[in-house]
């Protein structure tokens, strides 16, 4: 039995290097977040946003970007037999999922690198939310991963796949979406940064994450059985 | 591995009996004894029925939760149709939450829908979550592969239920006062012997109906077996997605 | 005694005529047409399943006949 370690690192090799050759997710992902900041700067007639009004324009944003990646993340193991392969391994399954969830964080963390600068250029007064904001943007793209993983590998199963993913996942996601956002508001304020219950939601943050990892990690194996 | 015939209607009999006296009870204790509440007056009545119905609709989201997660540890068909069956019934009686507190709302608010009061929210949440139980049972054609995969999702959405409360819950400003107050601060024991009451008459509705249903699944699942077993020509098609019960 | 039954049915409440009344009359009129609805559509199932039923009786039946006619004419079948 190959330990998961290896077959954790080989899977996650092996998508990291397909999306670095061909570049099929990353770069539409984030043209779309920025495009998106544009027909918002239009739809809300603002040219500058702070509090509640910034943290929902960037989490929405971020969140429509990221289903666009989740609902491709599969499409290579469903076309070419990838599914097939991972049965056959004498590899613990669930490591897939693991090693799934891994590159989504980390096409997640690229997409945020690119598209939260430029948020903060086109909208913000300062700079200052940017580094606390890094950590709502870890804990927040650990439970996005999870949860958008588990669905994404149910929909790449069935017809209208595209339109499954954003169907059932938005609504899992609204408690991650409120507790981003009450997060991220106060770091946005005109005032200046402020914590105010900042601790608290880094927490309902944390045990969304928990809850969908544990979930995923221990249902996967029922998804890939024949 | 073949169902007891007798498991789908056994128990229907004292249940509907138990539901209509319970109910009977009920209305009168919600009109007859509880009192008339000092803030927002006779329209608090409405307490006595959206509550209960909000509450069972969310046990039984988490009770076909566990039935899910029967199905995929027992491999047996029938909890999958458990399963669908509460979840069924829950979106009714979730439809029904929100519709009852939207009719709260515009009375004591005057508008037909609050985003302050948490309940009706999450239950909004939680309802939207499960109306797309269906399209995704449907967009998925193999029957196996369906009942596992929704086994899944009524697994992951019974886990979201808690989850979305708590953050829903919290994301409440405390400045806002609560549409629905009378939840907060202690009820009355007239009120609370009221609400306990009607709560137990929703339960023992919603058990009532999920039977009912199950039973007449069972019906259309014996009656398909004997055209099979006659050769007699094969009815009308039946739903690409419920699960037969046998 | 019908004198004190007669004094509750007066003294119980009506549903007021304000605003308040009518809101709680609409939620429960609510609920009682859900279940309505409800049983409706399962009582249209129950009508399929009865017409189901008949029509595997008759074809049922008509096999007994088959079978009983075969067995007491053999020689006429064949010729």
């Amino acid at each position: 039995m190959t330990p998961s370690r290896t077959a954790f690192a080989a899977i996650l090799g092996k998508d990291l290097r397909a999306e670095l050759r061909t570049l099929q997710s990353l770069p539409a992902m984030a043209l779309f977040a920025v495009t998106s900041f544009v027909i918002f700067r239009f739809g809300l007639n603002r040219t500058s946003l702070s509090g509640s009004l910034a943290a929902g324009v960037l989490w929405a944003t971020l969140l429509f970007a990221a289903v666009l990646g989740i609902n491709r993340l599969f499409v290579a193991e469903r076309e070419e037999g990838g599914f097939d392969a991972i049965r056959l391994a004498p590899i613990d399954r669930s490591v897939l999922f693991t090693a799934k969830v891994a590159a989504l964080i980390i096409y997640l963390a690229a997409l945020e690198v690119i598209a939260v600068p430029i948020f903060a250029v086109f909208f913000l007064n300062s700079a200052a939310a940017l580094p606390p904001l890094i950590v709502v943007l870890l804990l927040a793209d650990i439970g996005l991963a999870s949860a958008g993983t588990l669905i994404s590998s149910m929909a790449v199963n069935s017809r209208a796949r595209d339109l499954l993913v954003p169907l059932v996942l938005l609504p899992l996601v609204v408690p991650l979406m409120i507790a981003a956002t009450a997060a991220t508001e106060p770091l946005m304020l005109l005032g200046g940064v402020s914590y105010h219950r900042f601790g608290t939601w880094l927490m309902v943050l944390g045990l969304y994450d928990l809850i969908f990892a544990l979930l995923g990690y221990a249902v996967f194996d029922f998804l890939l059985e024949d | 591995m073949g169902a007891d015939p007798s498991m789908y209607g056994k128990g229907l009999r004292p249940l509907s009996i138990a539901t209509p006296v319970a109910f009977a009870i009920t209305l009168s204790l919600v009109f007859f004894y509880a009192p008339i509440e000092a803030d927002q007056g006779f329209l608090q009545k409405i307490f006595y029925l959206h509550v209960p119905l909000a509450i069972t609709a969310l046990c039984g989201f988490i009770v076909g939760g566990i039935f899910a997660v029967l199905h995929l540890r027992r491999d047996d068909p029938r909890y999958d149709a458990y399963s669908y069956v509460s979840i069924h019934i829950s979106v009714i009686y979730a439809c029904g939450a929100l519709l009852t507190g939207s009719i709260w709302a515009k009375g004591s608010w005057g508008h037909w829908w609050v985003w302050n009061e948490p309940t009706l929210v999450s239950f909004l949440i939680v309802f939207l979550l499960y109306a797309t139980y269906y399209p995704f049972r449907y967009a998925i054609e193999d029957r196996q592969r369906q009942a596992r995969y929704a086994s899944v999702f009524a697994i992951t959405a019974g886990a979201f239920v808690p989850l979305n409360f708590l953050a829903v819950r919290m994301s409440e400003s405390l400045v806002h006062p609560r549409v629905f107050a009378t939840a907060e601060g202690g009820l009355p024991g007239s009120m609370l012997l009221t609400f306990l009451c009607s709560i137990a008459s929703m339960a023992l509705l919603w058990t009532t109906l999920v039977k009912f249903e199950l039973s007449a699944k069972s019906a259309q699942g014996q009656l398909k077996r004997l055209r099979r077993a006659l050769d007699a020509p094969t009815g009308p098609p039946t739903s690409r997605i419920a699960p037969e019960v046998h | 005694m019908v004198a004190t039954l007669y004094g509750w049915i007066v003294a119980a409440p009506a549903i007021p005529n304000d605003v308040g009344g009518k809101y709680v009359a609409g939620a429960y009129i609510v609920f009682v047409l859900l279940l309505l609805i409800y049983v409706s559509i399962m009582a249209m199932k129950l009508a399929r399943i009865e017409r189901g039923l008949r029509e595997v009786a008759e074809v049922a039946e008509q096999r007994k006949e088959d079978a009983t006619a075969g067995e007491t004419t053999p020689a006429e079948v064949k010729s």
